[in-house]
């Protein structure tokens, strides 16, 4: 779920479908649908701009708001089959969605801001990538001010282990290419200390080498927090247009 | 004149007629799944003098066929691998040469850019020819650090950005 330090291609466009699937503790289904448009601008630099759709809200699907996120790679060192990059990233996002939960999420929640570092090492087939970040809800303008007795900013910090297990041997562009992943990924309430910890494994699908399928599962492993449902199934499509730009 | 041709004999540089570039091999740097090789594959086939590409995923090698008679930018090949995110790792270029010297310090000019050999044993080339490229950003960084530790030998390899230091294979 958390984007690694490398960008996409420079000049390319990208589309992406998130679809999350949460489980309200009243037995009541969430689903937030995220469309995405991505460009890789050039080797350094990325944008993300993105739409947030749920039927969380009484009344049922509604557009609640949408963000803009930016990534900077200012470290990159490649070698033989592995790599080590570093990045920053921002988010700046809007919702007008009711305030409904302790925790802090600029990605379909909140309105706020989040900024963060992340680095990602590739080891032949494995990628491992951790991250933390400053996240920070205002308010969810016109009608939901962010409550004054809770905690408006917060720490998030993740970490991530991703393996190419198909194929074996390449032969052609073609071929599917299966990655599993296990991703940590964590939250502290700066002011009241209250904090999570989810666990999220995936199966990845890349297709013809140009598309991609993410099927991922997220789950509480522990909270301090009130939130609203935590765990869930997120689909997500993504699709490259390599070249898209001169 | 004579003055001027005593001093292009003295720095060994020779234009060459019938030279040009046919192919080139290129190992990327960074890169393991094909998603990621497509993205290179893709860079690589957008420039104009490239008429067909030849992927290795295992290997992460490209072999780049260029058009014949056009002139070849080596520096487009490093460009367009790092903007699909990636680097270059190992560069060979197949010239055609015609009786070529190939001795340490020697250059040929080819399409107005200048050649020159370095870690190179003493030899005349003639006909298709492997050159590897050896300057900084087409060699990995533990072979570029080598190179540059010799620079009483090779006294323009570090920092001279108009010409390309190349190796006889």
């Amino acid at each position: 779920m958390t984007e690694p330090a490398s960008n996409m291609p420079a000049k390319s466009f990208g589309i992406r479908n998130m679809n999350a699937l949460m489980f309200e503790a009243d037995g009541k289904l969430n689903y937030h649908n995220m469309p995405e448009l991505m460009w890789g601008i050039n080797k350094k630099w990325m944008i993300h701009a993105q739409g947030f759709i749920s039927n969380r809200q009484e009344g049922g699907f509604e557009t609640e708001g949408g963000s803009l996120y930016a990534k900077y790679r200012f470290f990159s060192k490649d070698d033989l089959k592995s790599h080590f990059r570093m990045a920053l990233y921002g988010r700046y996002s809007l919702n007008k969605a009711d305030i409904h939960q302790q925790e802090i999420e600029t990605m379909g929640h909140n309105t706020g801001y989040e900024a963060g570092f992340i680095a990602t090492q590739l080891l032949h087939k494995v990628a491992i990538s951790s991250s933390l970040s400053y996240e920070k809800a205002l308010d969810n303008k016109p009608n939901y001010k962010f409550p004054i007795t809770e905690s408006n900013s917060a720490l998030n910090y993740t970490l991530s282990v991703g393996k190419l297990m198909l194929p074996k041997v390449y032969t052609s562009y073609k071929q599917v290419n299966v990655n599993l992943m296990l991703e940590l990924l964590g939250q502290r309430l700066n002011e009241n200390k209250k904090s999570y910890l989810d666990i999220a494994p995936s199966v990845q699908f890349i297709i013809n080498s140009q598309a991609r399928i993410d099927l991922a599962y997220r789950q509480e492993l522990y909270s301090s927090m009130i939130r609203t449902a935590p765990n869930g199934v997120i689909l997500k499509f993504e699709y490259t247009f390599f070249n898209a730009f001169k | 004149m004579k003055k001027l041709l005593t001093i292009a004999l003295l720095l060994c540089i020779t234009t060459i007629a019938n030279s040009q570039i046919i192919r080139a091999e290129l190992t990327a740097t960074g890169l393991t799944c094909s998603m990621c090789s497509k993205a290179t594959y893709n860079q690589l086939i957008s420039i104009p003098e490239v008429e067909k590409v030849e992927p290795d995923l295992n290997n992460t090698t490209f072999i780049i066929h260029f058009k014949s008679n056009t002139p070849v930018t080596i520096s487009n090949l490093k460009k367009k691998v790092e903007d699909a995110g990636f680097a270059v790792g190992e560069l060979i270029v197949l010239f055609k040469l015609d009786n070529q010297l190939a001795e340490n310090n020697t250059s040929f000019v080819l399409d107005n850019i200048t050649y020159k050999f370095i870690d190179t044993k003493s030899n005349i080339l003639n006909g298709e020819v492997k050159l590897k490229i050896l300057d900084k950003g087409y060699v990995v960084d533990k072979e570029y650090k080598k190179l540059a530790n010799m620079s009483n030998q090779y006294p323009s390899y570090v920092g001279n950005n108009n010409i390309y230091h190349i190796k006889a294979l």
